[in-house]
């Protein structure tokens, strides 16, 4: 397994958001992580990342615990991930903003100090140039990414993900206020990183996103696993109706 | 060249130092109003130094801009703990006891004042000046530049993004520090004499304000916000304190219309 | 005398405590700096000694003083909150900035740098409470810092004003969004903030008899560390830091002698920064943007 969490909890001042959640993901597999709002998937993602520290339960990455890593380190090992609110950084260009990503590739003082802003012949920003024009977004590349329309901000975070190098790549709400012509165009990009070998896992709310990206739905609800299966079974389950209808109820 | 032209040059000179001193902590995000402290103890440090030690300036102002550097360095790891506003009050504070100190150190004079015989000249401090200019604008493009205004933009994503904010954010206050002592000592050397007095926190907020007048998005901005409140004021040739109700009338003017500084930024890369 | 000590540093702290009250205010309602209180300090200081030489009677040259700051603190206003939302977020602390310097430098070119005295315009009556001596007018000085306190305190408790600078303090958005005039309420916490401190600056000149260009810089910006170490956003915490930073630095000058006073003063400010930023009797830290 490319990635497993185990028997993870978590609590915000008394109230549990996860309990003793276990999950595995298989190399190059593409995991839909879904459940109704509050069920704890982007709490989730934060404990894979180190944004907050776990109350108990174990992380493996590539099988090597990282569970007590510092956050900064995960991305080395080749855990990279987009954000459900787009978290460019304001005031650095696209290409800026890529190659912010390219730095746990080559850590270190003598990497920062390296001159990579130099001629259009240096060859990381070279690179960071070429990723963005493989997305179509090279006209954007100089642009201040603060100022870019949210549509090519959301797929110039992907390239910034993906300038890591990860092995695994979590994506928050990637289709999440997109049209249908540009949730198409996020669906082939997807499929197309997944057949380089990087292994997906992706909280959605957009089933027939999922349908056609995902092998495989964990469903969460209250930080606790209450369903794993195909796509295609997720109607089927009793558990996942009474977690999505009794939400709705509630709301009502 | 005549003294008076050459008196214009040399604080032109220092006041590109110090406005890249400001520069880079505001840069990282950090409002540093501390910045007269490590000026002033980069003055003193020097100044004693070929006072005491008969060590030749150039050497001394070497020394004052480590122990500013290290000053500056130990101090960041308490201070970076704290954000925003009360990073600007913690460094407003320690702008206060460092003047504060001086003021009782009599051994460099007190209140009274530090004569600094030994003579740095023009072209030396012209020379450190272009020095600085080269290398802040080389480190702009090395990853350190956008490295720092990744971690000023948006901390925890930065985190994440492998970058260490703690390395980031200390080695820009480190560094501003190291440069605004430069500043002092080469000023304690050219002018020959130091008041503790001067080095008060609204020094440091002349600096920050001139440096925000160019703009904090490239470069160039602090160039030219030094020129412009070295030059205006001989241009103007009124009183001093004249000079700073125009300053501050443009700098109320600026912000009003053009808050980003006049110089707007396309990149750090740019093509 | 250590009970003189302590009362003086009480009068003395009536003075940081109107001006840490001003400072307060802007920080817990807009969350900016208010870097030109000092200057509306130093402007009511410089006025009353103008005033008072020029044989004004008292309560007039008072007033005068004290409308001056509420003056001055609408025109900052204008180009400082005003801009808040519109762009970066340091503009108003900028701005504020801006302000004290030209205040400072209007004052050294209309009546220069000179230290002035101060003429007392009545007999300075004192009486001995056990072994201190307290002065008349600095006791007054104190009430009526304490009393203007209560009085805000009640105004931001009871009035529909109160609660709309309230709620912005919560949330500006959501005041908004409540129909909370926030453009007439926000003139109100400069306006207030302008004349605690002119009235602060009153009574110091007043006191101490003295006044001087740099008394924004040398006094007021105390206020500041009294602020912080009574609590951000409270404005009894302003008087409480206030009267501390008082006795703090009257003691400092008893033991260490005068130039010791802005190490201890702004070492304590340092020191609760790093220990406990809250303050006294602030709440939680707030992601207070500069």
């Amino acid at each position: 397994m490319v990635l497993e969490i185990s028997s993870l909890s978590k609590s915000f001042g008394g109230l549990k958001v996860i309990d003793a959640l276990s999950i595995g993901v298989e190399r190059g597999e593409r995991l839909a992580l879904i459940g109704p709002n509050g069920a704890g998937k982007t709490t989730v993602f934060n404990l894979i990342t180190g944004v907050y520290p776990v109350d108990a339960g174990k992380i493996l990455l590539g099988g090597n615990d990282i569970t007590a890593l510092p956050s900064r380190y995960r991305i080395r090992r080749g855990l990279a991930r987009t954000f459900q609110n787009i978290r460019l950084m304001a005031h650095l260009t696209a290409i800026e903003n890529v190659m912010i990503a390219q730095y746990p590739r080559a850590p270190g003082a003598a990497a920062m100090l390296q001159p990579v802003g130099f001629g259009r012949a240096n060859r990381w920003r070279a690179e960071a140039r070429a990723a963005l024009a493989e997305a179509g977004l090279e006209a954007y590349a100089d642009e201040p990414a603060g100022a870019l329309p949210y549509g090519i901000q959301k797929r110039v975070e992907l390239v910034r993900a993906l300038a890591a190098a990860p092995r695994v790549l979590l994506l928050d709400e990637p289709a999440a206020g997109l049209n249908a012509a540009e949730t198409e165009a996020l669906h082939q990009a997807l499929e197309a990183i997944a057949r380089r070998g990087v292994t997906l896992v992706v909280v959605e709310h957009d089933m027939q996103f999922v349908g056609r990206l995902c092998s495989r739905v964990v469903v969460l609800n209250f930080g606790c696993k209450i369903a794993e299966c195909a796509p295609r079974d997720i109607h089927a389950d009793g558990k996942v109706r009474e977690a999505y209808l009794g939400a709705e109820e509630h709301a009502a | 060249m005549s003294g008076y032209l050459e008196s214009v040059l040399v604080l032109l000179a220092i006041n590109i130092i110090l406005a890249y001193a400001a520069f880079l902590p505001m840069v990282a995000g950090q409002l540093n109003l501390g910045v007269a402290a490590f000026v002033a103890i980069g003055a003193y440090s020097a100044g004693y130094l070929s006072n005491s030690f008969g060590l030749h300036p150039v050497s001394a102002a070497l020394m004052a801009v480590a122990m500013a550097a290290l000053t500056g360095w130990l101090v960041a790891f308490p201070i970076l703990r704290t954000r925003g506003i009360y990073l600007a009050l913690a460094t407003f504070a320690l702008n206060q006891v460092v003047q504060g100190t001086i003021l009782n150190l009599n051994v460099v004079g007190g209140a009274s004042g530090y004569p600094v015989p030994a003579h740095i000249g023009f072209p030396v401090v012209a020379a450190f000046s272009l020095a600085v200019i080269v290398l802040v604008f080389l480190a702009f493009r090395t990853r350190f530049g956008i490295s720092v205004t990744a971690v000023s933009d948006d901390e925890r994503v930065a985190d994440l993004m492998g970058l260490s904010v703690r390395g980031v954010q200390s080695a820009a206050f480190t560094a501003g520090a190291a440069l605004a002592g430069l500043a002092g000592a080469l000023y304690a050397h050219h002018f020959n004499y130091i008041e503790a007095q001067n080095y008060g926190v609204l020094f440091s907020i002349y600096i920050v304000l001139y440096v925000l007048l160019g703009g904090t998005q490239t470069v160039y901005g602090p160039l030219l916000g030094a020129a412009v409140f070295t030059l205006l004021p001989e241009l103007l040739r009124g009183s001093a304190a004249w000079r700073y109700v125009i300053f501050a009338c443009l700098i109320i003017a600026i912000m009003s219309l053009r808050p980003q500084g006049v110089i707007l930024k396309r990149a750090w890369f740019s093509k | 005398m250590i009970e003189q000590q302590i009362v003086n540093g009480l009068m003395l702290g009536s003075v940081y405590a109107l001006v840490a009250v001003a400072f307060t205010l802007a920080i817990g309602v807009l969350n900016f700096l208010n870097f030109s209180i000092p200057g509306l300090f130093m402007v009511a200081g410089m006025l009353t000694w103008f005033l008072l030489r020029a044989g004004i009677p008292w309560p007039l040259a008072a007033l005068l003083a004290i409308a001056s700051g509420g003056l001055l603190a609408l025109l900052v206003e204008r180009f400082t909150y005003r801009l808040m939302s519109r762009s970066e977020h340091f503009v108003p602390l900028v701005t504020s900035m801006a302000f004290l310097i030209l205040f400072e430098n209007l004052v050294l070119i209309v009546w220069g740098s000179d230290l002035q005295r101060v003429p007392l315009p009545f007999e300075s009556v004192s009486f001995k409470l056990g072994p201190t001596v307290v002065a008349v007018p600095q006791l007054a000085g104190l009430g009526c810092a304490v009393l203007a306190v209560a009085l805000l305190d009640l105004v931001l408790k009871k009035t529909r004003i109160g609660r709309g600078l309230r709620t912005i303090a919560e949330d500006a958005e959501v005041a908004i969004m409540l129909g909370v005039g926030v453009g007439r309420v926000v003139p109100v916490v400069f306006l207030v903030g302008g004349l605690f401190t002119a009235l602060s600056g009153f009574l110091f000149a007043l006191n101490y008899q003295q006044a001087s260009p740099f008394m924004g810089e040398e006094i007021a910006l105390k206020g500041i560390s009294a602020m912080v170490v009574g609590g951000m956003g409270n404005i009894w915490g302003a008087i409480l830091g206030g009267l501390l930073i008082g006795v703090v630095e009257t003691f400092s000058i008893h033991l260490f002698g005068a130039r010791a006073v802005d190490i201890s003063v702004y070492g304590l400010l340092l020191a609760i920064l790093f220990v406990r930023p809250t303050g006294l009797l602030g709440g939680a830290v707030r992601q207070a943007r500069v």
